[in-house]
């Protein structure tokens, strides 16, 4: 008598867990098929980077080369510049766009006019819904030495006698990048940080009051450390994105000048990839890139619970 | 209520869609699909109701969205083609993948007007296993035609010449010469600083920098590489470490130095390029004629006096001049039918129906009467009317129909049978009186009739020209082309923008890393023209 109850109400504790999360279980299932249609089946693709792959004939119809293509990729001089930049400038943005993003969201935070706040926060996320041709356009015209709006500025203002030609300076390039990234993408970042600072609890701040803060105080000593978990988990996954660093705005803002400076993966990827239909090559770069991101996720993870804050693993 | 309206607005819709299909029931349907963007068709033009009701057959049309490779690489791994396919360079490829059927028999068989009209350039299509598997675009028949303006030049802006009244210009410094004293006599215009000249430097547009040298050494647009005549034997040659492009180079150095090529020529995009042309202060740029053409139309209807005049320019006077195009036809691409046309035999006598020169007639001059007039010496022209209709873009696509029937299909070009030409455009007696008022100032000041007779006559070459044979895609010469053109983009803007002083170390290293990267190009571009040589 007794075992035949205790079996099935071990049973029945899976089965009445599932029965109650019925709901969520059923919200997140075209999440997960998704994510192994578009995200796990593509894996397949991995063994063209093993071929000589051409297009027309199944998978299995090529000819192998073992890592012919990784050894090619690996001899390339290209290739260490296109990983220096492509790094250089995803930490630049990367850095640039959560100081700023945050700055923004603590100064809209305190700003108690709410007309003017909303006004200031409509127009910092509103070059967000710009697609960067048009974007790599108003950049270009802005830093144009033919009456650009910035080189006008820095001349009236006598800080320089001659205009700067600032896209044809590859030392600049890299901060080109960054600044208009920022320009571009802080309001739009800002948002969720805003968003973590709304659910803080405001008896929190009442009591700081009580014990005498002002109002830097009350920012150092709680809105930043209570979205803190909103950060780290924001930086871990924007780890994965390090090693690509997007692909517009580098495309349409190089030039020939710049170009030892502005090469980035994506871009070499198309250039002595696709171009080429050496899509095995690609395919390669692609690994690399890949194998490389989720190391540093999880490096970055480690670290995160290392220093006591939640990780996402 | 609200559903009832719905169901039976639906409910029609299925009947008259129902209803359409079977009217249409007995024209036969063909797909195409034309490797270039065009809006959806407007289902009835002047020129396409015709073609469809003497063939009796409904094409239904898939343009370019986006990428063409893509597009073509997703038909090719999915196996699913069209019946009739236009991949412009990719063309090659299609066949490789085994999607082109071969056309000799079906047009043996099938299409006595295309075996005719193509007769001359036969021998040029057929591929390694002597099969022909597509049609290149333009055939020309019965004879070239001549145009308005050079596929390509050195221009400059007509104020220069007036003022200067009208000299001959020659050669490379007797230009930057004519420019440089402009600028001295004309900072400014309209307000904003004159621009002296201006290179085209934007991604694969940078051609418009690069290539100069072969043309001020005299030679047409042959690509990277010119082939030299020696004993008998075209032999390729490079020519970017040629004297004449270190001439060229440290001239446009010098020039930038002094303020006469403009500070930002290296890092604008062609948006740029084409605004500051446009605005009749560019004084001088190098470029291919539709490259430009754009910024022409703006200037004939802006600022007729700042109009881009093009000059046969060449580096000294001890070099010939031949830089305009021997007319040639595209061979390594065109139109072809897949392997999934269940009906070739209708698709090759659709394309035999377009190329004769009744249809090109009616898709280049329209109908008789209506379109165009024909005089007693048998030559057509056209009312100032009927040319005002015709240069109006959105009706020629839209209402008349040509881009339709034109763009991506076989089509004729040149004098045709009975001595008028298939392009009302190139129409001899046309060309001096069609021209606006301010390109008639220049020619008649410099005693011609259209721009291109500035320059010789080319002379005829049977490879011509070079650039048509591509890469082995992915190949080693491949991966060379790319790294070439990496140097290039590199050195070029340093060449120029660097000081006078620096100029000579700068030019030593380009030599010497641009140098071992081109042995494998030249190696497929010699096979190339010695196979032409042979074949064609």
């Amino acid at each position: 008598m007794n075992t035949s109850i205790t079996l099935p109400r071990r049973h029945n504790k899976l089965w009445d867990k599932i029965k109650r999360q019925k709901a969520l279980i059923l919200m997140s299932v075209p999440f997960v098929v998704h994510i192994i249609i578009f995200k796990y089946v593509p894996i397949w693709g991995w063994l063209m980077a093993f071929q000589n792959y051409w297009p027309g004939k199944g998978l299995f119809q090529q000819t192998w080369v073992g890592f012919e293509n990784f050894r090619l990729l690996f001899k390339d001089v290209v290739f260490y510049q296109v990983l220096r930049n492509t790094l250089a400038m995803s930490i630049i943005k990367l850095v640039m766009g959560t100081v700023a993003s945050i700055a923004l969201a603590l100064a809209i935070n305190e700003v108690r006019a709410v007309k003017f706040k909303k006004t200031a926060q409509t127009i910092s996320y509103l070059p967000h819904f710009i697609s960067w041709v048009v974007a790599a356009n108003l950049v270009r015209d802005a830093l144009s030495t033919d009456g650009g709006i910035i080189n006008q500025v820095l001349m009236s203002l006598r800080i320089i006698k001659e205009p700067i030609m600032f896209l044809g300076i590859p030392k600049m390039f890299w901060w080109i990048i960054g600044i208009s990234h920022v320009w571009k993408e802080v309001g739009w970042g800002a948002i969720i940080y805003l968003a973590a600072i709304a659910g803080i609890d405001p008896a929190l701040y009442e009591a700081a009051v009580i014990d005498g803060a002002g109002r830097l105080k009350q920012m150092w000593y709680i809105t930043l450390p209570s979205i803190r978990p909103t950060i780290s988990i924001l930086l871990i996954m924007n780890m994965g994105y390090l090693m690509s660093s997007g692909f517009e705005q580098q495309y349409l803002l190089q030039n020939g000048r710049v170009i030892d400076y502005a090469r980035v993966f994506a871009i070499y990827e198309l250039d002595y990839g696709i171009k080429m239909m050496r899509y095995s090559f690609a395919t390669a770069v692609g690994i690399f890139k890949s194998v490389v991101s989720l190391i540093l996720v999880f490096a970055a993870n480690q670290i995160a619970k290392r220093w006591g804050q939640e990780g996402l693993m | 209520m609200k559903n009832r309206v719905l169901f039976v607005v639906t409910l029609l819709l299925i009947i008259v869609t129902a209803s359409g299909t079977m009217f249409a029931q007995n024209l036969k349907e063909l797909t195409v699909f034309t490797g270039e963007p065009l809006p959806e068709y407007p289902g009835s033009t002047i020129v396409g109701d015709i073609i469809r009701a003497e063939t009796g057959i409904k094409l239904n049309r898939e343009a370019l969205v986006g990428d063409l490779e893509t597009r073509v690489g997703l038909m090719i791994a999915s196996g699913d083609y069209p019946d009739m396919v236009v991949a412009a360079h990719f063309t090659s490829l299609l066949k490789d993948a085994g999607a082109l059927r071969p056309l000799n028999e079906l047009i043996e068989e099938h299409a006595p007007n295309l075996k005719r009209l193509y007769a001359n350039h036969w021998e040029m299509l057929q591929q390694e296993d002597g099969n022909v598997y597509w049609l290149p675009i333009q055939a020309i028949p019965y004879g070239p035609d001549k145009s308005r303006y050079p596929s390509l030049a050195f221009f400059i802006n007509k104020k220069v010449l007036k003022d200067a009244g009208w000299p001959i210009v020659k050669t490379f410094d007797e230009y930057f010469q004519l420019i440089e004293n402009y600028v001295a006599k004309y900072p400014t215009i309209n307000g904003q600083s004159t621009i002296g000249y201006l290179t085209l430097f934007d991604d694969w547009r940078s051609f418009a920098t690069t290539n100069v040298p072969q043309h001020l050494m005299g030679y047409p647009n042959e690509g990277e590489y010119v082939p030299v005549l020696e004993q008998g034997r075209y032999v390729v040659k490079q020519y970017h470490t040629s004297n004449t492009a270190k001439q060229y180079y440290q001239k446009l150095n010098e020039m930038y130095n002094k303020g006469i090529v403009d500070k930002e020529t290296f890092v604008m995009n062609y948006d740029q390029y084409i605004e500051k042309l446009s605005s009749g202060r560019v004084l001088g740029t190098f470029n291919q004629f539709w490259q430009v053409e754009e910024a022409q139309n703006y200037l004939l209807r802006d600022d007729p006096d700042s109009i881009l005049v093009p000059l046969p320019i060449v580096i000294d006077t001890l070099v010939e001049e031949y830089q305009l195009d021997i007319p040639y036809v595209q061979p390594t691409q065109g139109m072809g039918i897949t392997t999934s046309c269940k009906d070739p035999v209708a698709a090759i006598k659709y394309l035999d129906y377009l190329i004769k020169e009744d249809t090109q007639r009616l898709i280049q001059w329209g109908i008789e009467g209506e379109h165009y007039l024909v005089d007693e010496d048998g030559l057509y022209y056209r009312t100032p009317e009927q040319t005002a209709l015709f240069r109006d873009p959105d009706w020629v696509q839209n209402v008349f129909g040509r881009q339709y029937f034109h763009n991506a299909f076989p089509s004729l070009r040149g004098v045709d049978e009975n001595g008028n030409m298939f392009f009302p455009d190139t129409q001899p007696h046309l060309i001096y009186s069609g021209s606006h008022d301010a390109e008639k100032e220049v020619v008649d000041a410099y005693g011609v009739q259209t721009f291109t007779e500035l320059f010789n006559e080319p002379i005829f070459k049977k490879y011509f020209p070079l650039w048509t044979i591509t890469m082995p895609a992915g190949s080693a010469a491949h991966i060379e082309e790319t790294r070439m053109k990496d140097v290039l983009n590199g050195y070029v803007p340093r060449l120029v923008m660097s000081k006078p002083a620096e100029f000579e170390g700068i030019w030593a290293n380009y030599v010497r890393d641009i140098s071992p990267l081109m042995k494998e190009q030249m190696k497929v571009y010699q096979e190339g023209i010695d196979w032409r040589m042979e074949n064609w």
